[in-house]
């Protein structure tokens, strides 16, 4: 590994650092073609030119991935000046985040929540959902119940097969809570196409915050059976 | 600016490589012994000079105690982490090595670093004699389940050896590039890397767009320490014990005895890849044993070797998402895959034959060979995204790593993290870089730790973010902003593994004094060496009585042309040497054919006419 100098970031504003062409936030100049830095600001959706919603649809994706790792990987500047080989990483490395993140459903709302400040970086809250709370009280038990029938070498096959209800229970509970997410993700697609107020849009972005939770506490447990199941 | 080739620096043998031009097709560069496999094998004369390959390898058998294979076991990596290698390998670590392993070999120290570059530089040397030209750029391959130290380590030998290296590839990666260029075809695709010291799987997805061929890699796994070399151990385990309970013999494992008998057993388990039966003898004084192996009892034995394969498989079939009926194609590399059970364990996992028409041993140096191609000459018809095997973290509060970039992200791949005091009047942060998997700091590999020096202020003023970058190598930069001043920050490091820059710089120093002469260098002595004989042939050709046939002006043409010759062979410029031996054999062309002719003349003489 290595130290490297930050990338002291050419003069921001709208011209080329090259040519001083005006840029307006492309990713080649289009006068003399050289390699652009990003726009500070610009977030994920809008390197691939998109507007921030929530439905992208995958091949699509994909394609515009493929298309724009031909033109910015380093392999296209190993001759190049060494300030388009740093733009070059940087700008790849950016396109392979934007990609890796807008390309799973639930990391794109994670992302946006992220960027319009819900959600704090690194931090993950979980949170019990009310009507699940005693079948989560049940679920817990019959785990204890299982870890001290193997310590004790009790009958855990009964117990097993308790657990693998419950478990196939919080997967369906998993699949509608996604279904609802995926609801609320595209009334916020329709709200800004309606250019909705900031009232309104902030409202479904607490809801989908507040979904995400949900299936976070839900997602742990099915994981945490699993790994019981494991053993 | 040189030639630029492609590398395969493999454990048991390494191979260079080229495109050629005409048939745009990439070509492996035999060595002085007709083949393309340089064993990977270094040993140091009692004068200190370098024996590398071959004759190498041959120094094993009579001094191993100067002479070293394998050492790509050793590359990025420290003492702690080497002893059960030291148990299967006749290595002889220096008691100075900490987080650089030195090896001892004769009565000198070297890193492995420094060995691999012999071993590279053995290669250039290859090169140039076949394109007659300097070579001064390469890709090298590295296996794709390498972490940060041992790349750097590569990379660090690739300098060394006095290549730019151009890009390091991982094995399956090229071995892919090599196979889809020979095949054309698109899809799922396998790559089952079974070599000498390292096993690597990769799933790679081959596209065709409009602009050209990607290989995207979905996912890597591995195990940097699982190769045929496991197995020539495991026979050599079995061997010893036989030797010992049947003669009452107990091997030297340092001794050259050993080595012989490692050698047989690697030519027995080749035999077995196409033979049910094989045996090896061996001779002690008065003594002899010989060792009986069928194809049912090797399988035995290695079975646990293979079934270890299998794991990494797995793992990287669920990062990809897919299933092993999924893939539409599966390809072998690597020599260990010639063997019967491990084809057969692959072929029944993928449902699918593998492919092994490419030659294992030759095609990850013949993908290298394409991407140096690519990269040197700008033609862009492929293009490959690879990825990071490992994840990145950071140790945070109670030794737990908090995972930065998760591993099979494709690269480059970025990622910020912000650092502030925890304490009023702290001047120092601490930041512990490391990859793997693993939940806890401490099962997990140490890349570096660094400190970020900040004045004395009350406690989360400070604000610095530090930039992590794994570049197209796989290979991490850090940098640091100070998010107050918006300035760039310095950082303190300390890699945990590996040669520091400066050591490597004073490395490139020294390895002048042992340094093989350059290429233009060469080229001098050999034009020199062809000069003085044609000097001595028209010296000769002036004493024979049949040479007044020519004339004095011819005569005083070639009399210049010796002088211009010696003059310049008192200069350094090879090409004007070479340029004065053609201007002297066109001067002497009549004379030549003089006397060819009244030589012919004389023989002929001697015969009937009838007889010729």
């Amino acid at each position: 590994m290595s130290v490297t100098k930050t990338q002291s970031k050419p003069a921001t504003g709208t011209n080329c650092w090259s040519c001083q062409a005006p840029v307006a936030g492309a990713h080649f100049c289009t006068s003399c073609g050289k390699i652009q830095p990003l726009p500070p600001g610009t977030d994920y959706f809008g390197f691939f030119g998109w507007p921030q919603k929530l439905t992208i649809d995958p091949a699509l994706l994909e394609e515009q991935f493929h298309k724009l790792s031909w033109k910015l990987h380093p392999d296209n500047f190993v001759r190049a000046s060494e300030e388009e080989r740093n733009l070059s990483l940087d700008r790849s490395s950016q396109l392979n985040d934007a990609y890796r993140t807008l390309r799973d459903p639930i990391a794109r709302i994670e992302y946006l929540l992220l960027r319009l400040g819900l959600r704090k970086e690194g931090t993950t809250k979980q949170q019990a959902p009310p009507e699940l709370l005693e079948e989560v009280f049940e679920l817990n038990e019959s785990l204890d119940e299982l870890r001290e029938a193997r310590a004790e070498d009790g009958d855990v096959e009964a117990l097993r097969g308790r657990l693998i209800e419950a478990q196939n229970n919080f997967k369906e509970k998993l699949s509608e809570v996604d279904a609802e997410l995926a609801g609320v993700a595209r009334e916020w697609d329709a709200a800004l196409d309606a250019s909705a107020s900031d009232a309104s849009r902030n409202a479904l972005l607490t809801r989908m915050n507040e979904i995400l939770n949900r299936r976070s506490y839900i997602r742990n447990l099915v994981a945490s059976v699993q790994k019981e199941m494991e053993l | 600016m040189g030639r630029t080739v492609g590398i395969d620096l493999g454990t048991t043998y390494s191979l260079v490589a080229y495109m050629d031009p005409q048939t745009g097709k990439p070509v492996s560069i035999q060595g002085p012994y007709g083949s393309a496999l340089c064993p990977s094998v270094v040993s140091v004369d009692r004068d200190g000079k370098i024996l590398v390959g071959n004759p190498a390898r041959a120094r094993l058998l009579t001094n191993p105690d100067r002479t070293i294979y394998s050492v790509k076991r050793l590359m990025g990596r420290g003492v702690a982490d080497i002893q059960d290698e030291l148990t299967r390998f006749p290595f002889r670590i220096d008691e100075t090595s900490g987080n650089v392993i030195r090896v001892r070999l004769g009565d000198k120290l070297f890193t492995p670093p420094e060995i691999s570059a012999y071993i590279l530089r053995e290669l250039k040397s290859w090169a140039e004699l076949h394109f007659n030209e300097p070579v001064d750029r390469a890709v090298i391959t590295v296996p794709a389940y390498f972490n940060d130290a041992q790349r750097q380590a590569t990379k660090d030998a690739g300098r060394l050896a006095g290549l730019e290296v151009l890009r390091l590839v991982n094995e399956p990666t090229a071995a892919a590039l090599a196979y889809g260029l020979h095949k054309q075809k698109r899809g799922h695709v396998g790559v089952y890397d079974f070599g000498g010291g390292t096993f690597d799987i990769s799933i790679l997805k081959l596209i065709s767009t409009t602009e050209g061929d990607i290989y995207q890699v979905l996912s890597t796994n591995g195990d940097t320490h699982l190769g045929g070399d496991d197995i020539d151990n495991v026979m050599m385990d079995l061997a010893r014990q036989a030797i010992q309970s049947s003669l009452g013999v107990t091997l030297d494992p340092h001794g050259d005895q050993i080595q012989n008998l490692r050698k047989d057993l690697i030519r027995a388990k080749h035999e077995l890849s196409s033979s049910e039966k094989t045996s090896v003898q061996f001779v002690a004084i008065e003594k002899t044993a010989i060792l009986e192996f069928t194809r049912a009892d090797f399988d035995e034995l290695i079975d646990p070797i293979v079934a270890r394969t299998m794991a990494p498989v797995k793992l990287a079939l669920i990062d990809a998402k897919l299933g092993a009926k999924e893939m539409d194609e599966v390809v072998l590399v690597g020599g260990s895959t010639r063997i019967p059970l491990v084809r057969k364990t692959v072929g029944d996992y993928f449902e699918r034959a593998p492919h092994c028409e490419l030659n294992p041993d030759e095609v990850v140096a013949l993908g290298a060979a394409v991407q140096a191609d690519i990269l040197q000459s700008g033609v862009k018809t492929m293009l490959l995204l690879d990825v990071t095997p490992l994840s990145l973290g950071i140790e945070t509060m109670g030794g737990v790593v908090a995972k930065i970039i998760p591993r099979n992200s494709t690269i480059p791949a970025s990622a910020q993290e912000m650092f502030t005091t925890g304490v009023e009047n702290q001047t120092g942060i601490d930041v512990h870089v490391l990859q793997g998997e693993r939940e806890l700091a401490k099962d997990c590999r140490s890349l570096a730790r660094f400190q970020l020096k900040v004045p004395p202020g009350p406690a989360g003023l400070a604000r610095i973010e530090l930039r992590f970058l794994i570049d197209a190598n796989g290979i991490l930069q850090v940098a640091a902003k100070d998010l107050r001043s918006g300035g760039e920050h310095s950082i303190e490091v300390q890699p945990s593994y590996g040669l520091s820059d400066t050591e490597v710089e004073h490395m490139l120093e020294e390895s002048i004094e042992f340094a093989e002469q350059d290429f233009a260098e060469r080229q001098l002595i050999e034009a020199r060496t062809e000069a003085e004989a044609i000097l001595t042939a028209t010296e000769k050709a002036f004493r024979d009585p049949r040479s007044s046939e020519i004339s004095a002006a011819e005569r005083r043409s070639i009399e210049n042309s010796v002088a211009a010759l010696r003059s310049s062979m008192a200069g350094t410029d090879y090409k004007l040497v070479r340029q004065r031996i053609d201007d002297l054999n066109q001067a002497t062309t009549n004379l030549a054919e003089i006397l060819m002719n009244s030589a012919l003349q004389t023989a002929l003489e001697g015969k009937r006419l009838d007889d010729v």
